[in-house]
């Protein structure tokens, strides 16, 4: 839910990135962290197991100048892609503006990407939050490896609704497709968050993020 | 959906925490939400007050689940002892949390007297901003503006 400071002129707002295990969410946050200049970020934490996997999550400030007149601050979260710590995402994805959901697109990880996003669909709807309400943007990662599998196809499999999100194909140890994914997710929660909290009647979505 | 504070409201908070850090002789106080939004802070020097509130909000969260799974209705506070500083972390509300951070100087006992009412005090005012967040959005005559143009974000930028 997102938070206005009218006294400070700061909009806050949540953006989690979710996805099966080792799907490359904190690979986005790292690469963010090390690619954006300093004034737009603060540290980046991460709750992680002794073998560097996450634990509870990842979080990260970013601040944008994007509406005029107030600092706009966006909470950056990632859940524990491991299933055994359902307990975890759920607790990160409480008061939620946006979700980027992080595919693997190597073939043999095709039921984790479905049996995660089954998962996001369920812990969200014990929020009494609906996925068609949330602003989301999918990113089908790891493609430069050799096995994976056709956008078409991950879009069938994941993005297959009367709307479509929009998808990026990326590779976040290179930073390909990470600030595309990140500036698609918080174009579409500032447009969400201006048409419902200020009434205003925005533009066709697609013509503000060309 | 989003809540929002005016001048009044955040004035009526610092001064609650600014009671609060008086009486119990703690060094500073952050109220988050449960999405680890900062809703107010007062006294942190180096801390970062977002980093605060999103690990005290994850504390805090699986704090209550574990109260769940013993059967409790909620640990109405937890609290992390150092050797030079401490923390205590209390439900405001539902949604809500207060974080008091205190040294050696202070008292454990005294911050968690104090702490009480100054939850119960943040409680009214963001009952207030809740109800009135609910009925309106965004002030009378305001407009949001977004920035077009270039991306938000992108490589040393």
């Amino acid at each position: 839910m997102a938070f206005v400071n009218y006294e400070s002129r700061e909009i806050q707002l949540k953006i989690v990135y979710y996805g099966p295990a080792l799907c490359g969410k904190t690979t986005n946050l790292q690469t963010i962290h090390r690619m954006v200049s300093d004034d737009s970020k603060g540290s980046l934490t991460s709750l992680a197991t002794a073998q560097d996997r996450t634990l509870f999550f990842d979080f990260m400030p970013l601040v944008a100048d994007a509406v005029e007149g107030f600092q706009t601050r966006f909470q950056m979260y990632t859940v524990p892609g491991q299933v055994m710590y359902n307990m975890t995402r759920r607790l990160v994805l409480r008061g939620v503006d946006g979700l980027v959901f992080v595919a693997d697109s190597q073939w043999d990880k095709m039921p984790e990407n479905v049996e995660s996003f089954k998962n996001l669909e369920e812990n969200l709807r014990l929020q009494s939050d609906d996925i068609e309400a949330l602003p989301c943007v999918f990113q089908y990662n790891k493609r430069d490896l050799s096995n994976v599998a056709p956008r078409h196809y991950l879009d069938f499999l994941l993005n297959n609704r009367r709307v479509r999100r929009p998808a990026v194909e990326g590779v976040a140890t290179e930073g390909r497709g990470v600030f595309e994914t990140l500036n698609m997710i918080a174009k579409l929660v500032l447009l969400k968050f201006i048409r419902e909290y200020s009434g205003k009647q925005v533009e066709d979505a697609r013509l503000v993020l060309a | 959906m989003a809540y929002s504070m005016g001048s009044k409201d955040v004035r009526r908070m610092r001064r609650i925490l600014l009671e609060l850090l008086d009486r119990s002789e703690a060094d500073a106080c952050v109220v988050c939400d449960q999405a680890g939004h900062v809703l107010a802070e007062e006294g942190l020097e180096s801390q970062d007050p977002h980093l605060m509130s999103a690990l005290g909000a994850g504390v805090f969260a699986a704090t209550r689940e574990l109260a769940g799974l013993l059967g409790e209705n909620e640990f109405s506070s937890v609290v992390h002892q150092g050797t030079r500083r401490s923390i205590l972390i209390c439900a405001v509300d539902e949604q809500s949390l207060l974080l008091v951070i205190f040294g050696t100087s202070a008292n454990l006992g005294l911050v968690k007297l104090y702490a009480s009412p100054a939850a119960a005090a943040m409680r009214s005012v963001l009952d207030r901003v809740r109800a009135r967040s609910e009925e309106e959005t965004a002030p009378p005559g305001h407009t949001f503006v977004l920035r077009q143009g270039a991306p938000l974000f992108g490589a040393g930028k």
